[in-house]
């Protein structure tokens, strides 16, 4: 039975988590704005690439990087960010495994996707459903904060040049509204499908969302065509900082839990299916100390496979980080890491492009499988979900972010009634 | 909807699966709904637990509510047999939780309010 263990550490008030979390935008705007004017210097100021980002159409796979530059894209990042931890400081929402998930999920993909003005109507949306439910916001702003995977639909319906300008503004709040009302019930409905073995639910959600959506307009002849624009090439000052993010992460851990080295064992026991609250059941030094080592395995594994880390990349990264509280640890991870190099040995796949580097990071979604059923049906896990992410995302056309999970909830849903169907016997020990 | 009744149900499938499974062969639960609140009385007859894991179960369930766990994830509970995972849900779906072992049976009063 899973039971939280017995934990002494020190005790964090709500306020030192927000702010442990709060380093990282506080850090990429510092980065950013120092960034931006470097880049202004050589004719590409900060606003400018702000600009470029907010009228971008987002669609998969836009980086922020190139479309605004370095320092504007982490700039738009540290922005979201802000946003987000006011919203849970405004909420007085407990800071769990979840909630820091969430956070850092926003932040990643705020360099591929998500803007400061395209998330806007999605929380508005979600606003109006707990004002028609009669429910507080803060129940649904955690559904909230992820469904902003289908951000890009706002930007394209807005600058997708589908219709004429001014209409494409009030078409493009609208679409933003109806998905934030419609979002909740569907995440809470759709998690069955999977039975929590996909940590990241609303990617498979969004993935309905957006294949209902992208089927609508395709049928009145709009066609979303899929875009590349990706960095090329390795920036060494934002590896530098990531690695000192994640070393800070660890030390937070270890100051936070003296005994974390020795209890670090105590995190690897547990399956990862949803909910395993680390922070909860290990506390928030184990907790932080294992998304600091999930963070700093990732990017090495990244380097090492020869990949650049662009937006993303950034964006995969991150989101391992933040689901290392919620699910994620190396013991659960490994096998479907294993699984996708293993295929993409068989299918031969590039295996420094940006495209195999993030279904590799991403495919830790489903991480539980390997935690409830083993290594070897982890590794097969792993290997479905690189066939897979590989060729869904024409079905929505690129305007879910969370590709990832979309095809992470369809691998779990279609391989737990076969595991299911080779065990024997009853639940019953 | 907000499916108030469901939520209850779902707690009750929940631990129903995890002391048939776990512990004992008789098990009583008792609802009592009201416009304030509901309460979920179960005793599990016979229990096998240990006082260790009578206590961790109590500050378990004992965790504290948290309506945006509850909001994302609660069709979950009840739903598989094969993992505990969803005691966690539960403490995230419930206010208090009494736990006691008394005279060999494990008593627990769980507590919901309406909000």
């Amino acid at each position: 039975m899973v039971f939280s263990n017995r934990i002494d550490e020190k005790d964090l008030h709500k306020e030192q988590k927000l702010l442990i979390l709060a380093a990282f935008p506080a850090v990429f705007l510092i980065f950013g704005i120092f960034y931006g004017l470097v880049e202004g210097t050589k004719g590409r100021p900060i606003l400018e690439g702000l600009s470029a980002i907010i009228l971008s159409p987002t669609t998969l796979i836009t980086d922020f990087l190139v479309i605004g530059g370095i320092g504007a894209a982490f700039i738009n990042s540290a922005l979201i960010g802000f946003y987000n931890l006011y919203l849970l400081k405004h909420f007085k929402m407990r800071i769990n495994g979840l909630l820091i998930a969430a956070f850092f999920t926003v932040l990643g993909f705020a360099f591929f996707g998500k803007n400061v003005i395209n998330i806007l109507p999605i929380y508005l949306g979600g606003y109006l459903y707990a004002r028609y439910q009669k429910i507080p916001m803060k129940n649904v702003i955690l559904v909230i904060m992820f469904s902003t995977a289908l951000a890009p639909i706002v930007s394209f319906i807005t600058f997708g040049g589908i219709f004429q300008e001014g209409f494409s503004y009030l078409m493009g709040i609208l679409a933003g509204l109806a998905i934030g009302f419609i979002i909740v019930p569907l995440s809470s409905h759709m998690i069955r499908f999977h039975d929590g073995y996909n940590l990241y639910n609303i990617g498979f959600t969004a993935g309905i969302v957006g294949t209902v959506i992208t089927s609508a307009l395709r049928s009145f002849k709009i066609d979303i065509a899929p875009v590349n624009i990706i960095s090329e090439s390795n920036n060494p000052w934002i590896i530098g900082m990531l690695v000192c993010l994640f070393i800070y992460l660890i030390g937070v851990g270890l100051r936070t839990n003296p005994t974390t080295l020795k209890d670090y064992k105590k995190i690897l026991q547990y399956r990862g299916r949803t909910i395993t609250d680390f922070t909860s059941l290990v506390g928030y030094g184990i907790t932080f100390f294992n998304m600091g080592v999930m963070g700093l395995s990732s990017l090495l594994l990244v380097l090492l496979l020869g990949g650049v880390v662009n937006g993303p990349v950034l964006a995969a990264i991150l989101t391992v980080v933040g689901f290392s509280a919620f699910g994620k640890h190396p013991k659960n991870a490994w096998p479907l890491v294993a699984g996708v190099i293993l295929a993409g040995l068989f299918f031969s796949y590039d295996f420094s492009s940006t495209t195999f580097i993030i279904s590799l990071l991403f495919s830790t979604t489903i991480a539980p499988i390997a935690g409830a059923y083993g290594p070897i049906a982890g590794v097969i896990a792993g290997m479905l979900h690189l066939t897979l992410v590989t060729n869904i995302g024409i079905i929505h056309g690129g305007i879910n972010l969370y590709n990832n999970g979309f095809a992470g909830g369809l691998v779990a849903g279609f391989m737990l009634p076969i595991i299911d169907a080779f065990k024997r016997g009853d639940s019953r020990p | 909807m907000r499916h108030e009744i469901k939520k209850i149900c779902r707690i009750v499938d929940e631990l129903t699966t995890m002391f048939l499974k776990d512990d004992t062969d008789e098990v009583d639960f008792k609802i009592i709904t009201s416009p304030e609140k509901a309460i979920i009385r179960i005793v599990d007859y016979h229990t096998n637990y240990s006082d260790q894991m009578i206590n961790q179960l109590r500050t378990t369930l004992n965790n504290q509510r948290q309506s945006e766990i509850e909001e994302y994830y609660w069709q979950l509970a009840g739903e598989n047999d094969d993992d505990d995972e969803e005691l966690t849900l539960i403490s995230a779906m419930i206010d208090t939780a009494t736990v006691e072992k008394r005279e060999g049976n494990l008593y627990i009063e769980l507590v919901r309010m309406n909000r």
